[in-house]
């Protein structure tokens, strides 16, 4: 990235290996709350197939990672750039 | 005298009630470089750091803030103090450390500011008016011989004697048969590395599956597999240079020169493949595995070409190890595994001819865990390691047939004539223990306790019984993951410095991706558990992790449980006590495999 221009979401996505992980901690009751939350975050963020890593609910809410993989398997992922490569 | 030629007087003051580290460290090297600094202790307040600084005449004041709270005003007003006194653009002030974010305090009317990880050196540029020497130097690695200084001498008498019957029974047993897999490893080493052509291509075909015949004959490409274009290949090989150009490097180890860290990687694609291949070199693996789908190995005959594979592993062309082989630093070790399939030995000869490092051939795993018919994988596996032997490439034997629930005796006997066959050979192979909480130890709660002393038992039995490498795997903390990426990556570095007390050769770590199923392995799970394994690294140094005694009675009983499989094995036979579960039987977990049953050819002499 050069001089002062911002990148818009979808342009940081492309550069993306290959997930966005989203880790946060829910106030919630159990993990079934906080997974449907997760995924509830990640549709909202423009992520339609999210899944969840992790969670563990103690206490007053649970620790989760959610996940979304960006590019379609076995697609030649955008970052290669048809310049090739650039990053 | 230093860079600028000029001799500064330097003031440097921390803004924090306790915290001057960062600050001291710069002095040392602003003394160094023949600078005159003056430090003042934490704890004081702005106007105290003002009037000190209006009453000697300073060229540079460089003040520190490690906490982030109310850092904003305290700054103004020493900025404002300064503009009174006269000294703003007279002296030069910067400010630095955790609590900074360089771009908020320039707009305060700061020279500089440094946010965290600042180096020495960017400070004395700053003091001496000059550019900082930002240069990126490469870490050059040396590329590790697992092999080098060992003797292979069996030091336990008795049981080389038993390998030594095993193995020679074996090899008579070999002379006298081959396979589809033997005769198209021959048409290989003819052929090259290059595309098949012309009656070798028609050969070739002849000895494959349908499914692979169809590929040569009529140009059908397999179910989920794509051929990648050329255009694709050429984006992949400027992203690779591109990565290279950047990668500055990282060792993982401290002070010690073992273990070299390997990772294993197989997405499918060639595309993910290179890109986490980077990643991991440029985070400091010293090597990465070629993880081939269980398709690929339950089929007679391999592909030519790029190809990709919508499905776990990727998929074992000559083109694609080429390929794969080729974004790779000539430091970085190159593993193929051809343990467990029907394309075993051709395996191997590809790997010799593109120039990998390292295979992995086991015929134990391959013939009790992995699907492959035992007498099938016998007469392979001893081609395959005749042609390890011919391309010099060493090979470990991996014994993940313990996750299938055979015991680590059984499993370790099992290894050992593939080792003994393999020395008589003349190969050099590398002993792979499973380093885990393996079912065996689940059950029988050998590792109630803790997670050191059976795994260091497999080792020290492993040492006394022969002097040879050590690898273990695979990878290691296998079982103990969780999809938690802090736990996971935690699991895998407490076992690498495990490994690294033991002083074991290499071992293969998993990402923290391990444990989740459910998608492939991204970069970040392979960045979390290097950055782990080279924090383990550095805390132990060249200190260890000691097991308890216990761990002297465990090895003892691991030893006998060796020897004990070894007569039972030289009475039956290698191949027949794979059928008959001498070596890990359907009670453990063990099932002979079903792949290639009955091909073998025998030869009429």
């Amino acid at each position: 990235m050069t001089g002062t221009h911002e990148p818009d979401a979808g342009e940081a996505l492309t550069k993306v290996m290959d997930a966005v992980d989203l880790e946060t901690f829910f106030i919630c009751r159990s993990e079934s709350e906080a997974k449907s939350l997760m995924l509830s975050l990640l549709a909202q963020m423009g992520f339609a197939r999210g899944d969840v890593v992790f969670v563990q609910h103690e206490g007053p809410g649970a620790r989760v990672r959610g996940r979304a993989y960006v590019h379609p398997a076995g697609d030649m992922p955008p970052y290669f750039g048809s310049e090739g490569g650039e990053h | 005298m230093n860079l600028s030629g000029c001799k500064r007087r330097i003031l440097l003051a921390p803004l924090d009630p306790v915290h001057d580290v960062g600050l001291k460290i710069i002095r040392r090297g602003l003394d160094e470089a023949g600078h005159d600094t003056t430090l003042l202790p934490p704890d004081l307040a702005v106007h105290e750091i003002a009037e000190r600084a209006v009453r000697e005449p300073f060229d540079c004041i460089m003040l520190s803030r490690t906490i982030g709270y109310g850092a904003e005003e305290l700054l103004a007003e020493f900025t404002k103090m300064m503009e009174t006194a006269g000294l703003k653009g007279r002296v030069k002030i910067a400010v630095g450390g955790m609590g900074i974010r360089p771009e908020l305090v320039e707009g305060l009317g700061f020279d500089r500011g440094f946010g965290p990880g600042t180096t020495v050196e960017e400070a004395l540029a700053f003091v001496e008016n000059r550019p900082a020497r930002t240069e990126r130097v490469r870490l050059h690695k040396t590329k590790p011989d697992l092999t080098a200084g060992y003797t292979y001498r069996f030091l336990n008498g008795r049981i080389a004697r038993l390998l030594d019957d095993i193995a020679q029974d074996a090899l008579r047993w070999a002379e006298r048969r081959t396979t589809a897999a033997v005769e198209r490893a021959q048409i290989r080493e003819l052929a090259g590395v290059g595309v098949l052509t012309g009656n070798l291509r028609a050969e070739y075909a002849a000895l494959c599956d349908p499914v692979i015949r169809d590929y040569y004959e009529k140009a059908i490409i397999p179910a989920a597999v794509r051929m990648v274009e050329e255009d694709e290949v050429a984006g992949l090989r400027r992203f690779c240079r591109t990565a290279d150009g950047n990668a500055k490097g990282i060792s993982l180890r401290h002070t010690r020169s073992k273990p070299a860290v390997l990772i294993q990687y197989g997405t499918g694609s060639l595309f993910l493949d290179a890109s986490h291949m980077k990643v991991a070199e440029a985070w400091g693996a010293d090597g990465v595995i070629h993880f081939d789908p269980a398709w690929g190995a339950r089929t007679e005959g391999l592909l030519e070409g790029h190809v990709n594979y919508e499905g776990d592993g990727t998929v074992i062309t000559a083109q694609n190890l080429r390929l794969l082989r080729s974004f790779l630093g000539e430091d970085t070790l190159f593993q193929v595994r051809a343990h467990r399939g029907l394309n075993t030995p051709e395996t191997v000869v590809i790997a010799g001819q593109i120039g990998a490092d390292l295979t992995k051939i086991n015929i134990a795993y391959g013939s009790l865990g992995a699907g492959t018919d035992p007498e099938r994988l016998a007469v392979d596996g001893i081609a395959a390691l005749k042609y390890a032997a011919a391309y010099g490439l060493p090979y470990d034997i991996v014994t993940n047939e313990e996750l299938c629930g055979v015991p680590a005796f059984k499993a370790f006997a099992g290894m050992l004539i593939v080792c003994r066959l393999g020395l008589l050979l003349g190969g050099r192979p590398i002993l792979q223990p499973l380093f885990c909480h393996s079912p065996e130890a689940m059950i029988t709660r050998k590792m109630e306790d803790n997670y050191i002393d059976f795994n260091a038992a497999k080792v020290q039995a492993l040492r006394q019984i022969v002097d040879a490498p050590v690898w273990p795997g695979a990878p290691i903390g296998f079982m103990t993951h969780s999809e938690d990426r802090v736990q996971s990556a935690m699991t895998t570095s407490l076992h690498a410095a495990l490994g690294a007390s033991l002083e074991v050769d290499a071992v293969t770590i998993a990402s923290s991706d391990e444990a989740y199923s459910r998608g492939p392995i991204t970069a970040q799970a392979r960045v979390d558990t290097l950055r782990a394994v080279k924090e383990s690294f550095r805390f132990l140094g060249r200190g260890k992790v000691e097991p308890t005694a216990h761990a002297i009675d465990l090895a003892e009983e691991l030893t006998a449980g060796i020897e004990a499989v070894l007569e039972q094995v030289r009475e039956a036979g290698f191949v027949e006590a794979l059928y008959r579960g001498m070596l890990g039987s359907p009670e453990d977990g063990a099932y002979p495999g079903r792949a290639g049953k009955g091909t073998v050819k025998h030869y009429v002499f």
